[in-house]
């Protein structure tokens, strides 16, 4: 099994190329998607997806991002995961932010590690929103029990140190917190950051249930390149 | 350790961190139990930095305005603010922790000058990042970092300024987190920074506390400082916080109160998580972090320290606004009364005294003057020839 999930940067390039690469995943089935919505201050990504939120946040806010997301979820028919910064959820109040995305299937948070999570997965869990904790190469064997035995959807594996846009590696102490993560582990464990085409999908598949690409999908799109792309992938 | 002042507080970054700030933790713990390391420190704070610093009579200042004012003279530390306070013990710190690169943040330059300078005196190599805006109008510290070793990395992304700066410093932090110690400048981001920072500033307030009573054999009623992120004003508060002392913390009002043209976070904000922290914060309705606007780039953000949001919430500390043209006033009013030359940030606490004096008639009040002003004087031509 080897589970293809494709992040999006929500609205963007425009509203109407956003929907049409949304519409290509659901042709090219892929397991899931996540929407990333835009915050002015994202220090987990790399440049390129920087840019992009930047570009949309000059026209939208996030009830534009939510109605898109809604959209998003009529066209797509595996699972649907929003990607943001706390603050994007905290600014809006927790209550009401979950209230209004009760459709997708998770919340990955880039800026929320586990040990504050608490707060906001009480909220989730009220309205049947999962939250997607993190397992990274800083992660130790304790950290990865703790959130292996807390999860209940799939685990992220940040693949390097670093920002979002990076080149793909695992290296050997990082492929075996892989390993450890998904020994026993009753959710898939899926590799995320710096994957950019099928040999590093291959690669990450050794050893995980499966990736998502980000930032090259996003370069894709935004090139035109997307429909190809996502074809080279399957 | 707790992580949290009340509500505020916390550790919102990525989960790469994490491990990294706990590590923190743990060195800051025996590092404040370790005799040495105390001893080096103080010896440094003295022979090299030039502490204890004076507390000083502004004779002038007080007769033209009715009240009584010390001032705390940070200007005078080497380097010319309270920021070396704080560098000195981070990289002791660092050090302690076998770290051996140094990675910071800086908006009006004086905490990369700080960084750099600690940098050099323990041969760590030091990056320093700072907004393209920044670099523009404090370029005198730019060159002095250069001179001390550092190599300073321009942000042109974002506002540009020290909001930016932090953005790209948290970014090097997360891939070079095993060898790097991210010596962050103001008493802000995740816990333990908060901790750490107000626990190297304190020496402020400790001193300014003996200094006052010796030279008055009695308390100030008011405390006064300028408040950016909040390290100067955690520092000198924190020798006072006890006592029944009036505390005010001066932020930047800018041009107008207007979101975008102000960084009066605690007088105008509401809660929310930047740069680690859940704390006041500017922001717009949907929770995008706002455009802050000061003629000083040390004050010049959208956050603050958690702690002083506590101090707020609990109302242990006042917090104002202090606008551009107020404190451009008491720049120049205090350098012609006294002879002093401040900061443009510390101006703002100057000019929040000076336009409140029916306020403190005939109190004595104790201002901190976190820096001096000689990195602003391109600002202050520029604006000269535009007459302002
Ligand atoms: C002289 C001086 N005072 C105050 C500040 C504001 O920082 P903080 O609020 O952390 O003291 C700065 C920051 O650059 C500064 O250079």
């Amino acid at each position: 099994m080897c589970k293809k999930g494709i992040y999006l940067v929500c609205d963007y390039p425009t509203k109407d190329s956003f929907f049409e690469a949304v519409r290509v995943c659901d042709d090219f089935n892929m397991d899931f998607l996540e929407i990333g919505f835009p915050f002015s201050d994202p220090v987990a990504d790399g440049s390129i997806i920087e840019s992009a939120a930047f570009d949309v946040l000059k026209k939208e806010n996030v009830n534009n991002f939510i109605e898109s997301t809604k959209e998003v979820k009529k066209l797509f028919r595996n699972k649907l995961y929003i990607m943001t910064y706390a603050n994007i959820v905290f600014g809006c109040g927790m209550e009401k932010f979950a209230a209004a995305v009760g459709f997708v299937d998770g919340l990955i948070i880039a800026d929320l590690p586990y040990i504050e999570s608490r707060r906001l997965k009480n909220v989730l869990n009220k309205y049947g929103i999962n939250l997607i904790h993190f397992v990274t190469p800083e992660s130790s064997c304790a950290d990865i029990d703790k959130i292996k035995k807390s999860s209940n959807d799939f685990i992220y594996f940040v693949s390097t140190r670093g920002i979002t846009g990076g080149a793909f590696s695992l290296d050997d102490e990082t492929r075996k917190k892989v390993i450890y993560t998904k020994q026993n582990s009753k959710n898939d464990v899926i590799v995320g950051f710096g994957i950019q085409n099928k040999d590093d999908i291959k690669e990450a598949c050794r050893y995980a249930d499966g990736v998502v690409i980000g930032t090259q999908a996003v370069k894709n799109l935004k090139s035109g390149d997307f429909y190809s792309f996502v074809r080279d992938l399957v | 350790m707790k992580r949290y002042f009340g509500e505020y507080g916390g550790q919102f970054v990525p989960e790469t961190l994490m491990r990294a700030l706990s590590e923190l933790e743990e060195a800051f713990l025996n590092f404040k139990k370790n005799m040495d390391a105390k001893k080096e420190l103080e010896y440094y704070q003295k022979n090299y930095a030039g502490r204890q610093t004076p507390l000083y009579y502004a004779k002038n200042l007080s007769s033209r305005i009715g009240c009584r004012v010390y001032l705390k003279r940070e200007d005078l530390l080497h380097t010319g603010a309270h920021k070396l306070n704080n560098t000195l013990g981070q990289i002791l710190l660092a050090k302690f922790m076998g770290k051996k690169r140094i990675i910071a943040e800086t908006g009006a330059g004086q905490h990369g000058v700080a960084t750099a300078t600690a940098a050099a005196l323990l041969g760590m190599e030091c990056v320093v990042y700072m907004g393209k805006k920044d670099m523009e109008r404090q370029s005198p510290n730019v060159e002095r970092m250069k001179l001390l070793g550092a190599e300073v990395v321009s942000v042109e992304k974002g506002s540009m300024t020290l909001k930016s700066a932090i953005n790209e410093t948290l970014r090097d932090w997360v891939k070079n987190v095993q060898t790097t110690h991210y010596l962050l400048g103001s008493a802000v981001g995740p816990h333990p920074f908060p901790v750490i920072v107000k626990y190297f500033q304190e020496v402020i307030g400790k001193e300014a506390r003996k200094q006052i009573l010796k030279a008055e054999s009695r308390l100030p009623d008011s405390v006064v400082a300028c408040v950016g992120g909040g390290s100067n004003a955690i520092g000198i508060f924190s020798g006072f916080v006890k006592d029944s002392v009036d505390m005010i913390g001066v932020e930047a009002g800018g041009e107008s109160l207007e979101l975008g043209k102000h960084s009066a976070t605690l007088t105008m904000g509401r809660p929310g998580i930047l740069h680690g922290a859940l704390s006041y914060l500017l922001q717009d309705e949907y929770g995008q972090v706002a455009d802050v606007h000061s003629i000083s780039a040390g004050l010049d953000y959208p956050g603050v320290g958690p702690e002083h949001s506590y101090l707020k919430d609990i109302g242990r500390v006042r917090y104002d606004a202090c606008f551009d043209n107020e404190a451009l006033e008491a720049f120049r009013l205090l350098s012609r009364l006294e002879g002093i030359i401040p900061a443009l940030e510390s101006s703002h606490a100057v000019g929040y005294v000076i336009k409140h004096s029916e306020l403190f008639k005939d109190k004595l009040v104790l201002i901190n003057l976190s820096g001096r002003g000689d990195k602003d004087l391109g600002i202050i031509a520029s604006l000269e020839e535009k007459n302002v």
